[in-house]
């Protein structure tokens, strides 16, 4: 994929839940530095359980990695407990409470700032460079995150997340709920982001307009597999992804993705 | 006046303990029920300190100051530690099963007698008058002063210091918050010292102003429907808890019989879950979930 090699690389992992119910198989695939990947598929098809796998929190749910490995860094890390995850270099902007509702904007930031090794001026230098990344939580900054807008708590899992300053960035569903000025205006930030920061960013999405926008390559999830990858141009092209992640049919008509969904997607793809 | 005096009095004892039950639940959903038998624990410490140093009494009072934050961190470290993952309801046995032990373990180490620290210490009870011909000892007074100290003390420690912001955080979002770094066993950890030592200052100051026996512990599990009436992850809600309680407590000595005292605070617990479960300051989801 990329000369500079992966920086997170999924081998053939395989996660089942409770011991019997397998949520992904055999699920590969890479992320190279300083690369956007989107990973799209429609809810159930196993996003956010590939998510968990690479964080560390299949354990909450009494899941396990039982197959194939997660690499991140050139090391293993499946199974790992999230707060090694978390030290490694991984940060994650979960898909619903991701923010501490019950702290102001400020206090969510100076809670996940790392304490150790550092000064007390350098921690709050790095609260104020988030700031300027997200001026709109400047001006939030006394608020409790509870009563923010979708937009702001976002801002803010995003800007929390990159005071852990990590390697990887993890966003699991960065459009829900929200209008799509201010996705568009999220997903430039994160470019600019990666640019600023030589960040790697592993974007989770349903909405496959908004993760091609700006993805380098993606990947196409369906019942716990890849189904399909390849750079945004090629992913565009190939009709399933028009019809079904596009809202574009083929042949004139526009048709709901849920009536044909699973007998066209398994003629085309595994047939 | 001398009934507010009292009352007064009784407040600083109840929110004292009641802020180890608040800590504890606050960040981690754990109610410990021990509480009484760990602020007696601390006060035969101060006791056996107090014989040991009988010469230095400050250093024996700064020895068991010390020792009830080492106390809490140590049975975090040891016991509750294995209890993190498990459910709720386990890891409140196991504080029960812990207080029996230790109501055990100290009758066996102190027996069951009266133990009087003040004497070791070489110190006097005074009574102060505070006009108006109010007159109260001079270590219940102490009592007032050391829980506002405390009290503002964990305002501020949870308002402005990184911790205390984390384990607010912890507290809210356990999942979360380790996806962002936060270390949930210290937080964990700070909450069972700081825990240990206002439940243990209350104990400490009770056996200094009245002596110390086996039914100290009762007076911790007293403390308890103080906590339930202001809500269990209040620290505001523990004053004021500790308010209705002590007046309604204080009152009827006063007005009906000292007999009842025992019993009044566990009546007013009954109502107030009859009205609102969740306390006044509580949460409500949270009585829910337990």
């Amino acid at each position: 994929m990329s000369a500079r090699g992966a920086l997170l690389r999924l081998e053939q992992l395989e996660v089942v839940y409770q011991k019997v119910v397998t949520a992904i198989q055999g699920v590969s695939l890479e992320v190279a530095e300083g690369q956007i990947v989107a990973l799209l598929g429609s809810n159930g098809a196993g996003k956010t359980t590939t998510l968990r796998a690479i964080t560390g929190f299949l354990g909450v749910d009494d899941a396990r990695v039982t197959d194939g490995r997660v690499w991140f860094e050139g090391r293993s890390i499946e199974n790992q407990p999230p707060q090694l995850v978390a030290h490694q270099g991984i940060a994650i902007v979960p898909e619903r409470q991701k923010v501490f509702e019950t702290l102001t904007v400020t206090e969510n930031l100076e809670a996940t700032v790392p304490g150790a090794g550092t000064t007390r001026a350098e921690q709050r230098r790095r609260v104020e460079r988030v700031f300027e990344h997200f001026p709109r939580l400047h001006a939030a900054r006394r608020r409790l995150a509870g009563y923010l807008s979708g937009g702001e708590r976002q801002m803010l899992a995003i800007g929390a997340a990159l005071l852990c300053t990590p390697r990887l960035l993890l966003v699991d569903e960065l459009s829900q709920g929200l209008a799509p000025r201010i996705v568009e205006n999220l997903l430039e930030r994160l470019v600019e982001l990666r640019k600023e920061l030589g960040l790697t960013v592993l974007l989770v999405e349903q909405s496959a307009h908004v993760a091609l926008q700006v993805a380098d390559h993606g990947y196409i999830l369906e019942n716990g597999r890849v189904v399909l990858d390849g750079t945004p141009q090629r992913l565009r092209e190939h009709k399933d992804v028009q019809e079904f992640y596009l809202g574009q049919a083929g042949g004139g008509e526009r048709r709901s993705y849920r009536d044909v969904k699973q007998y066209r997607r398994s003629r085309r793809w595994y047939g | 006046m001398q009934t507010v005096a009292n009352i007064a009095v009784l407040v600083a004892i109840y929110a004292l303990i009641g802020s180890g039950y608040v800590l504890i639940y606050r960040v981690s959903r754990v109610l410990n029920l021990a509480q009484g038998e760990l602020m007696m624990l601390v006060a035969y410490l101060l006791f056996s300190l107090a014989t040991l140093f009988g010469g230095h009494p400050a250093s024996a009072l700064a020895g068991a100051v010390l020792l009830s934050l080492l106390v809490g961190l140590v049975l975090y470290v040891v016991l509750m530690r294995r209890m993190t993952g498990e459910l709720v309801i386990a890891a409140v046995l196991v504080t029960i099963a812990l207080g029996i032990l230790l109501r055990g373990l100290m009758v066996l180490v102190w027996t069951g007698q009266m133990a009087r620290p003040l004497e070791k210490l070489g110190w006097q009870n005074s009574p102060l008058a505070l006009g108006h011909g109010v007159a109260l000892s001079s270590v219940a007074v102490t009592t007032i002063f050391v829980a506002i100290a405390i009290y503002v003390g964990l305002f501020v420690f949870f308002r402005y210091t990184a911790w205390g912001v984390r384990m607010r955080a912890v507290g809210e979002n356990p999942l979360l918050a380790a996806q962002r770094g936060i270390k949930l066993h210290v937080a964990y950890a700070m909450a069972w010292a700081l825990a240990t030592f206002s439940g243990g200052c209350a104990g400490m100051l009770l056996a200094l102003d009245s002596g110390l026996d086996g039914t100290m512990a009762i007076i911790g599990l007293k403390a308890f429907p103080v906590v339930l009436v202001g809500g269990l992850d209040s620290l505001r809600g523990a004053i004021v808890g500790a308010l209705i309680v002590a007046s309604a407590e204080v009152l009827a000595i006063q007005l009906i019989d000292p007999l009842v005292s025992d019993v009044v605070p566990f009546v007013v617990l009954i109502a107030m879950l009859a009205v609102r479960p969740w306390g006044l300051f509580g949460t409500e989801e949270d009585i829910q979930r337990v």
